[in-house]
């Protein structure tokens, strides 16, 4: 049910509840966080568009093309983060994306598959909050949280502390261990991390498309 | 104080040494510009080296003469602070404008006044320790009548004794790593990382710990000159909390007679903190309260509580 993030951090996707509106489920959990005494700390974006290797350059094995996805965060404005899925993630700066239009002939974009989540920052002691609509084209598809706590640098180091965190506001809805937290025992948390839960937590929202929105569980 | 005075620097010898300096200076650049004219013309091959050899003879044995005169006004000129009991802080009582600015006086004042402040916490500690109730203490009455006269000596042990001290307690603890420095000349700054969760700046006097700061793996610890940054504090409240406990930590242990075992009972206990983020408060059994993690361990048994949890 969910990605996750960060320095002790985690991303996941809140379940809209019964009956309610995307909207309504986000001024639900803001305020909850505004309860516990968090404060508003501007906001933030998070965006995704796919890319898949052109036709041309495939030849005529018939293999298919791997997905490349071009991310960036509002939280480090000067880069632009490119991804495999299971593979590399690539930090570069922003004019990465100059390229990208000149790798034009192997790489092309998807259409339509920029994805993005936008919402608010919220500081609660050394934890930061954000709480984003995730939106594909003109609809919002559902609801990203992302915990980070600052002073933790490896991420399963803290997973206890965060989850009893995510309970005060989530509720039952806290999710399991993000994949991030298991692999690398005690590697440094970096901002790579935190994107490859993003892009897992868009794909899974993709996938779901064409459900109603008040119906994931 | 008069002694004090007297350090001991003959003016006229000094004068003369600076000049010796600078004569020493140009007869070494009269060698190397000598070697890089190289062989100048003369008739035969011969002739050129011959005057070459001669010249660079001439030019080495002027450099020769010069060392021996600077060697020899060197020894005049005398050592001016070493020994000196307050080191470079002595030659304070060479300024001349002592009545505008009396801070050698001073200077002396606090160093006296902190020498029997010492003397007299050593004494009162050694009484106190013979009626403590403390268990830790039993074995401290003994020592302490052993050696009735605490001289304030730990205020001057000999930097090699505080290496040896400080890569002793290094060795013992493999997840804690101690750097230690000297930027201000004899007084020890250590850098201690404790695994992957937070890092030390420890300033030491002798073998007492003056100062620590607390700070998370990840943030800076230096100044933009890159010395160790001993003012500013952690970003997160977190490391913030734990600065205060290490704080209290150095007033809890004192034992003026065993500087070393202070420095270690202190790593000791901060060893504690590599758990930092993954112990649970042993009286509330929670993680979180307030937003922090339990940043209070017991002097004692090591035991993590939250601030407002311990007893
Ligand atoms: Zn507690």
């Amino acid at each position: 049910m969910s990605p996750f993030l960060l320095e002790g951090g985690s991303v996941s996707q809140m379940p809209v509840a019964e009956g309610k509106s995307v909207q309504q489920t986000v001024e639900l959990l803001t305020r909850k966080l505004e309860m516990l005494g968090a404060e508003k700390q501007g906001t933030f974006c998070v965006d995704c568009e796919t890319y898949h290797t052109a036709a041309s350059t495939l030849g005529s094995q018939g293999q298919a093309g791997k997905l490349m996805y071009v991310m960036h965060n509002s939280e480090y404005p000067l880069s632009c983060f490119a991804l495999f899925e299971n593979g590399p993630c690539l930090i570069a700066d922003t004019n990465f994306d100059v390229l990208m239009v000149k790798l034009k002939g192997f790489f092309q974009s998807a259409k339509a598959s920029k994805i993005e989540t936008r919402g608010t920052r919220y500081q609660y002691c050394d934890f930061l909050v954000k709480v984003g609509t995730v939106t594909m084209g003109p609809s919002a598809r559902g609801i990203s949280v992302e915990v980070e706590y600052g002073p933790c640098v490896v991420a399963s180091d803290c997973w206890s502390l965060l989850l009893e965190f995510l309970q005060n506001f989530l509720g039952s809805h806290t999710p399991g261990a993000p994949t991030v937290f298991g692999n690398r025992h005690d590697a440094v948390y970096g901002p790579a991390d935190t994107m490859v839960q993003y892009m897992e937590l868009f794909n899974k929202i993709r996938k779901q498309q064409q459900v109603p929105v008040a119906g994931i569980r | 104080m008069a002694e004090v005075i007297s350090v001991g620097v003959n003016l006229e010898a000094f004068a003369q040494a600076i000049s010796a300096i600078q004569a020493l200076r140009s007869s070494v650049s009269r060698v190397f510009d000598c070697l890089k004219d190289g062989m100048r013309n003369k008739e035969t091959l011969e002739g050129r080296e011959k005057a070459f050899i001669a010249h660079f003879q001439d030019n080495l044995h002027s450099v020769n003469r010069d060392l021996n005169e600077l060697e020899r006004l060197s020894n005049l000129v005398g050592k001016p602070s070493e020994n000196h009991p307050l080191h470079n802080s002595g030659l304070l009582s060479l300024d001349p404008v002592q009545d505008k600015t009396p801070l050698y006086s001073q200077l002396l004042q606090a160093y006296k006044w902190s020498n029997k402040l010492q003397y007299h916490a050593g004494l009162a500690s050694g009484l106190l320790n013979q009626q403590s109730l403390k268990r830790s203490a039993n074995q401290m009455g003994v020592s302490a009548k052993r050696r009735p006269k605490a001289q304030p000596t730990t205020l001057v042990l000999p930097p090699q004794y505080v290496d040896d001290v400080i890569s002793r307690i290094d060795r013992m603890f493999p997840e804690m790593s101690i750097h230690l420095s000297r930027p201000n000349g004899t007084s020890a700054m250590l850098l201690v990382t404790l695994g992957k969760v937070l890092k030390v700046i420890v300033v030491m006097r002798s073998l007492f710990i003056d100062r620590t700061i607390v700070k998370g793996y990840n943030e800076n610890v230096y100044t933009e000159d890159g010395k160790l940054d001993i003012w500013s504090k952690s970003n997160y409240q977190v490391f913030q909390k734990v600065t205060d406990h290490a704080t209290t930590a150095l007033l809890h242990y004192q034992l003026p007679q065993m500087p070393d075992v202070v420095v270690r009972s202190f790593m000791t206990w901060l060893r504690s903190y590599i758990k930092l983020f993954q112990a649970p408060c042993q009286r509330c059994g929670k993680f979180l309260q307030d937003g922090l993690p339990p940043t209070w361990r017991d002097f004692r048994t090591l035991e993590a509580f939250h601030d407002t949890c311990r007893q």
